[in-house]
């Protein structure tokens, strides 16, 4: 065969394969992304605090991160909506992006049921290490408490302005054996370390006892000497 | 460049390609941590974009890269431009997954990036190859 009918057969076959693999992948994933111009308010944001930041279910930064900090927070209840806008974005850049902290949402569902429906798709995003752009999306579009504000409609436009996250899984998952068991134990530990409130935070070096703690303030000031503390430790 | 050295760099390249390719698809399946020194292997790996009809694309790209190693065995015209042609195909695919991660998971998987630099490698050399077989 000759040199140049070699180099059309190879460059033909190359564009009818990888035209393929290109085209199946856009097929099998088009109808669910980007951000809808009706979508939920604070998408922008939420990609930039968390983009290369690891997730890994209901935890935020690097396993090997010194310091644990557990978030104990019901996605209706405003004030952790405040700490969430406040204070995330700092604790993240600051200390997460810097692989001194990781953080782990401990979600609580006391305040109604609006809390399960949007505690369990959150849990069910954690199963695609999505969970924390699901919950500062939910904070960012918080309704009034138990007014039947987490729809569908709003969580399947939050699940759909997360780049890359399924959210037809998502949805499937919601009532799934594996959440439930999540919302039960984190229902558990909230219990066991005495939290009466939210949000109340536990912080300690990573894999060992962790204290809680009462933020007197939402403003990053009111956590961060308890993260300089245990890093100090 | 002789048709023995470029054969030996088809090898090695693909080797290396083939060792991301699988552990990635380990990881994939398994769902075990990734080391991942740009923090977004995890969130590409269990992104919609990781699987095709079931498949995880790590997988895919082993198998690629055993077909190009493969290649590497054979002298033939046929075999080489398949070689060729595995090599272009996986560029192209590579170059769709990079657009994939910055613009639409937003996300960067290192791992991802190496092996894209190894395809980058594998077209001259599979090209050289073509070159001297005529």
């Amino acid at each position: 065969m000759s040199r140049r009918r070699l180099f059309i057969v190879a460059a033909g076959a190359a564009v009818l394969l990888g035209g393929s693999l290109i085209a199946a992948l856009v097929l099998t994933t088009r109808g669910s992304t980007g951000s809808p111009s009706t979508g939920p308010a604070g998408v922008a944001e939420v990609a930039a605090m968390l983009r290369n930041v690891p997730q890994h279910g209901a935890a935020l930064g690097s396993p090997a991160a010194p310091v644990t900090l557990v978030e104990f927070a019901d996605p209706q209840c405003p004030y952790c909506g405040d700490w969430e806008r406040i204070s995330l974005p700092t604790i993240v850049d600051k200390y997460v992006r810097a692989g001194k902290v990781r953080i782990v949402f401990n979600g609580m569902s006391f305040v109604g049921p609006d809390s399960e429906t949007a505690l369990r798709t959150a849990l069910a995003a954690g199963e695609q290490n999505r969970l924390w752009n699901v919950i500062a999306l939910l904070y960012l579009n918080q309704g009034t408490e138990n007014t039947g504000w987490v729809t569908d409609s709003l969580l399947r436009g939050i699940g759909d302005a997360i780049p890359g996250l399924d959210t037809k899984k998502m949805l499937a998952s919601l009532t799934s054996a594996t959440v439930t068991r999540r919302l039960a134990a984190a229902a558990a530990l909230a219990k066991e370390a005495g939290v009466n409130q939210t949000p109340s935070f536990a912080v300690g070096r990573t894999n060992k006892a962790l204290k809680l703690v009462q933020v007197t303030s939402l403003e990053p000031a009111g956590i961060e000497p308890e993260l300089d503390a245990a890093l100090r430790e | 460049m002789t048709d023995r050295r470029l054969r030996v760099a088809v090898v090695v390249l693909s080797t290396i390609g083939a060792g991301i390719a699988a552990y990635l698809t380990y990881a994939h399946i398994t769902g075990s941590p990734v080391a991942c020194a740009t923090g977004g292997c995890e969130i590409v790996q269990h992104s919609k974009y990781s699987e095709l009809a079931g498949i995880p694309v790590a997988a895919l790209g082993l198998a690629g890269y055993v077909a190009l190693a493969t290649t590497a065995a054979f002298r033939s015209d046929v075999v080489r431009a398949a070689g060729a042609a595995f090599a272009l195909a996986g560029f192209a695919f590579g170059a769709y997954l990079i657009y994939v991660q910055v613009a639409l998971i937003d996300a960067l998987c290192q791992w991802c990036l190496t092996s894209d630099g190894v395809l980058t490698l594998l077209v001259p050399v599979t090209l050289l190859r073509l070159r001297s077989t005529a």
